[in-house]
């Protein structure tokens, strides 16, 4: 057996290895050529994603669901405890209910008087989470909507309350989330009471820290943390999180979205504001005006405020 | 006969691509979606070396490298420079093979153990070199580590319940005689 596989090796082994030494080198050239076109590579990979994921899309509901029953069945015998603790809680939500109630009345007949439009076009498209990044390295999922749908990179995704991530990378049915705990997500936010600016650094943890913060002592554990809309990456304004002190004594934010059960994700249509590229006829008559006139830039103007 | 045994060689191939592709399913699951500071094993790279060790004909490095490059594209790892890196160590695995075949399963152990150890550390070298973001060495390592734990039960898995054994003198399949 061992000299009839020696035999073998006179005439198929060298063939054999040039043939993995052509296929080591290609994976190598596949890996240097990300290295070179990260870009291109990438649209690659949000193909091959678009391919495969909605092979495995008709068995992963069910597994996904099966698991989550399994776990569930644990919690089930606490569940006379977890009722009478609901009860409390839904009866001082009911309070909270008819204050919010009454603040939106309020709200409204004021933005009525101050005649305030709302941007008509912040609308979302929801997806359903088909898959996650599969690494313990990288915090991402998959939504089942892509460039069908009209999702553009770069745009926000929340879940019912909070942000959640933004869109990186998308194929033709599916797209990629960043999680905010994702190492390579960066997101300028801003601290509600005080008005602090500063950046959420994604580290792998569940709840990120904050940077670049100007004067810490002026935020609190508590403090609300919205999007800042700074450099045109988020619409101002979604909320976040709030502030959270870790034992080492540094600012954190916990994230007001549900990570542990990301479903449904709402993506935020965002394009863009309209920028305020000419002077005007008023300031300056002899420059002619190309784009549109100067009434639609001041709305655009109050309606992002 | 020869037939049989051509059958049976491309079966095996199928099983150990769709075990890969389950590797994949189960690791896509949209289960665990927080960050929880734990890696648990590569369980891919230890199949492949599981397999490659007892019967090379049925994980080619064609069909290694390939999926390996899949699960690169999907899990958002950079793509092809693990694949490559698990292709050459199967095959030096592949090579030190008729010396392990005769020994028990701890030098073997230890043999997979040291080719694991340096893929994991070449293939973070050169991406530092490269300067590429990578995870953290901890969470890289406590990968490693569950991965060469995790050997042994993949290849008893292997052998018991999939009857991927070692080619023994007097085996049966090894005349080219199916029972």
């Amino acid at each position: 057996m061992a000299r009839d596989r020696n035999q073998n090796d006179d005439f198929i082994g060298p063939l054999r290895r040039l043939l993995v030494s052509v296929l080591v080198v290609s994976l190598l050239g596949i890996f240097l050529l990300w290295r070179i076109d990260s870009p291109r590579v990438e649209r690659f990979r949000a193909k091959v994603v678009d391919i495969v994921v909605p092979n495995f899309d008709w068995a992963m509901a069910p597994v996904t669901g099966a698991v989550n029953i399994a776990r569930d069945f644990q919690s089930y015998n606490r569940l006379y405890q977890q009722n009478q603790e609901l009860r409390d809680e839904l009866q001082r939500m009911k309070a909270w209910k008819e204050a919010a109630l009454q603040l939106e009345q309020e709200n409204a007949r004021l933005l009525d008087l101050n005649n305030v439009r709302l941007d008509p076009r912040l609308t979302y498209v929801t997806g359903v989470v088909a898959a996650d990044s599969g690494s313990p390295f990288r915090q991402s999922v998959i939504l089942n909507i892509g460039a069908r749908d009209g999702i553009v990179d770069g745009w926000a995704a929340m879940d019912g309350l909070g942000l959640v991530g933004r869109i990186s990378g998308v194929g033709e049915n599916t797209s990629r989330v960043i999680l905010l705990t994702d190492t390579s997500s960066r997101i300028p936010v801003v601290i509600q009471p005080s008005g602090q600016t500063a950046l959420i650094v994604g580290d792998n943890t569940a709840a990120p820290p904050i940077d670049f913060l100007d004067a810490p002592t002026h935020v609190r554990p508590g403090d609300r943390v919205v999007t800042s809309g700074d450099g045109g990456v988020f619409p101002a304004g979604l909320l976040a999180g709030q502030v959270a002190l870790d034992p080492g004594g540094r600012m954190r934010i916990r994230l007001a979205a549900d990570y542990e059960r990301l479903e449904f994700l709402r993506v935020l249509r965002d394009y863009g504001r309209e920028a305020i590229d000419t002077p005007g006829s008023l300031i300056d008559p002899g420059v002619e005006i190309e784009a549109a006139p100067p009434g639609t830039d001041i709305t655009s103007e109050a309606a992002d405020g | 006969m020869v037939e049989r045994s051509t059958t049976r060689l491309w079966l095996m191939r199928g099983l150990f691509f769709s075990l890969g592709a389950a590797l994949i399913f189960w690791r896509l699951l949209p289960l665990d979606t927080l960050p929880d500071g734990f890696a648990g094993p590569d369980l891919m790279v230890a199949l492949a070396c599981a397999w490659v060790l007892r019967r090379p004909e049925y994980a080619p490095p064609l069909l290694i490298g390939g999926m390996i490059l899949l699960a690169d594209f999907l899990f958002q790892r950079p793509p092809g420079l693990f694949a490559a890196l698990v292709v050459v160590a199967t095959e030096a695995l592949k090579a030190r093979a008729p010396g392990l075949r005769d020994m028990t399963f701890p030098p073997e152990w230890l043999t997979v153990a040291m080719a694991m150890t340096a893929v994991w550390l070449v293939y973070r070298i050169v991406l530092a070199a490269l300067l590429v973001d990578q995870a953290p060495l901890g969470l890289s390592a406590l990968q490693l580590f569950m991965t060469v734990i995790i050997y042994p039960a993949v290849v008893l898995l292997c052998s018991s319940a999939l009857g991927v054994r070692k080619i023994r003198p007097g085996d049966a399949e090894s005349l080219g005689v199916r029972t």
